[in-house]
């Protein structure tokens, strides 16, 4: 019996060796679900050699939590959105970026670079971007009638409207209507902003963020805020959907790669982020997911109809009124889910 | 009133199996993302055919699934034997831990156990999964097969030492042929537990080992492919035949 256990014992330690001491030709990515197409990844590994484990989220606090509840869990690369960036990097979550190494950064937007969530681009590369606007659907509404977030308020979209299910999102649009910033920290601002909701409550239809393009398509809702890439997919089966960008301003957000702390394979990691950067791989993620890439040169290798579809990439005039998304201090959040909570209960 | 209670019943059924019986007609949708009806269609399943990624990790979580349940069900047996059979110190207090398990909700099994593999720095991938799926099912293995037990005729142990047996062989030959029924359920239990976790896995999950339930839970934001449709048809289709063939072939005995 003694002699059996032995066996059983140095084999099970014989195999957490092998999974312990993996090897260094890998690299694992954990990001926003659909947002590394899979033709990408497997031309990364054929041309490097280096096998990619590959898993993904839907939402910021799944990463937030899981790199919270243990820093040595082993990512080499996650892809948290703006103001995460700036959390997770005033957090001591992210290591700074050796540009250096990063020959491909060249190619990155302008437009992009040095934004107010992370000073000098330390902690992040741009990957994705995308807005949040106004969905119509034009077989119910005149889309001509609605140019801001305001409209939303107009008696005649009485329990007609969808609001996205995520207290900043929606808390944007009181903000916005009120000419107040979305990023404000400002107790009376966001409580002014509570208020003003309250208003716009009758005329709520539903709160919603899983499965938006279905609802969008068979027409479950026909007017309501909607991020772009969702309204750009749905429009491939129902062309009667329009996509607004609202006078009064919108939210645009940035889901950027980073490098966490005590990532294993770093030098993989800048392999992947420069193979990333290269235009012609960056073009996949919007040939697929029909969000904007952040690469200036990825545009070229995009099918006209796609470079020229205001939905994907709005006007450099209208892009104006875009907001970037920053992280909010403790109390302003403490007030967020407050008020969030009694905006739910009133709906 | 005979046509009230066969109408509840139907209703129950219809309850329960209405929404699978949705999902499998979706499968065959001619559509990417609407609900409503577009046409018949194979694309789905030819499409998951070369879904490597997707495949993948759904023999992960049926490799997962078949060792953390074979592993649950050989100790949990041995457990609730020794619970049955013996008497011994603390015997109570281990009954009752047991069963408290059941109780403790995922997310606090989950963290602790997270807790535990980053302060031992073991680490995340198929062996933290593993025992935390082994956690999750050795308290349902241990009252699926105790309860068979409590159904055995106790006259049937004296009987058997009376002849001249030992415990081993009272083991071997009499326990394990009467507890069969049990053992069968008790890992197909396990094995469907861990097959759909979806708490516990999220936080003792590592970067090189991907499952299909959190595949599939963070997909949903963006309305769920319908390849994910085909796939959970396939394994619907197979536990199906898994349960059949079960019942059939202890039917013959």
């Amino acid at each position: 019996m003694k002699r059996y256990q032995l066996i059983i014992f140095a084999v099970l330690l014989f195999l957490m060796n092998s999974f312990c001491f993996a090897d260094s030709k890998e690299l694992n990515i954990y990001v926003w679900y659909n947002e590394i197409p899979q033709s990408v990844i497997k031309k990364f590994e054929k041309e490097t050699g280096i096998h990619v484990n590959y898993a993904d989220y839907n939402d910021n606090e799944v990463l937030y939590a899981k790199l919270k509840a243990d820093p040595n869990s082993g990512y080499d690369i996650v892809e948290p959105s703006s103001y995460f960036v700036s959390r997770m990097s005033r957090e001591g979550m992210l290591q700074p970026l050796d540009k250096q190494k990063l020959y491909n950064f060249k190619y990155i937007d302008n437009a992009f670079r040095n934004p107010n969530y992370d000073a000098n681009d330390t902690y992040s590369i741009p990957w994705m971007w995308g807005m949040t606007g106004i969905f119509v659907n034009k077989q119910f509404f005149n889309p001509n009638e609605i140019t801001s977030w305001k409209d939303f308020w107009n008696k005649k979209y009485y329990n007609q409207i969808m609001l996205l299910d995520d207290p900043r999102e929606v808390f944007n649009i009181g903000l916005l209507t009120l000419g107040v910033s979305p990023n404000t920290n400002n107790l009376a601002d966001i409580k002014a902003g509570y208020e003003n909701l309250s208003k716009l409550l009758p005329n709520v239809k539903l709160f919603n963020s899983d499965a938006i393009p279905s609802i969008f398509i068979d027409a479950d809702a026909t007017i309501g805020m909607a991020w772009n890439g969702d309204v750009y997919r749905a429009q491939q089966e129902n062309p009667n959907l329009v996509f607004i960008y609202p006078q009064d301003g919108f939210v645009i957000w940035v889901d950027c790669m980073t490098i966490p702390k005590n990532a294993p394979h770093l030098a993989n990691a800048y392999k992947f982020l420069n193979f990333l950067m290269e235009p012609e791989n960056a073009s996949k993620v919007t040939m697929v997911f029909g969000y904007a890439t952040a690469n200036a040169q990825a545009k070229n290798y995009l099918p006209k109809a796609m470079q020229n579809n205001p939905t994907i990439f709005p006007s450099d005039e209208i892009l104006k009124r875009g907001i970037f998304q920053t992280d909010l201090n403790n109390q302003a959040l403490q007030a967020y889910a407050k008020y969030w909570e009694l905006l739910k209960l009133n709906a | 009133m005979k046509v009230i209670s066969r109408l509840f019943l139907l209703l129950i059924y219809a309850f329960l199996y209405v929404p699978i019986i949705v999902l499998i007609i979706y499968s065959f949708n001619n559509s990417q993302y609407s609900m409503l009806w577009h046409g018949f269609t194979w694309a789905w399943y030819q499409q998951l055919s070369s879904d490597s990624d997707l495949i993948s990790s759904a023999v992960n979580s049926i490799a997962l699934g078949v060792s953390a349940s074979s592993i649950a069900t050989l100790l949990g047996t041995l457990c609730a034997v020794s619970l049955y059979r013996y008497n011994f110190k603390g015997q109570k207090l281990l009954y009752f831990t047991v069963f408290l398990l059941i109780l403790m909700p995922d997310i606090v099994i989950g963290t602790s156990l997270l807790i535990l593999f980053s302060t031992a720095n073991f680490e995340l991938g198929f062996f933290s999964l593993l025992i935390a799926h082994i956690t999750l099912c050795l308290p349902f293995v241990v009252i699926v097969i105790y309860s068979r037990l409590t159904t055995v005729d106790e006259n049937i142990f004296e009987a058997a030492l009376d002849l001249g047996a030992t415990n081993s062989i009272i083991f071997k030959r009499i326990l394990i042929p009467l507890l069969t029924p049990g053992l069968i359920a008790a890992w197909l239990l396990s094995f469907t537990l861990s097959l759909d976790d979806v708490i516990i896995s999220y936080f003792v999950s590592g970067p090189n080992f991907q499952i299909l339930p959190l595949q599939i839970f963070s997909m949903v934001k963006l309305g769920v492919d319908p390849e994910i449709n085909a796939l959970t048809s396939i394994i619907f289709a197979i536990t199906v035949l898994f349960v059949l063939i079960s019942h059939f072939s202890l039917r013959k005995k």
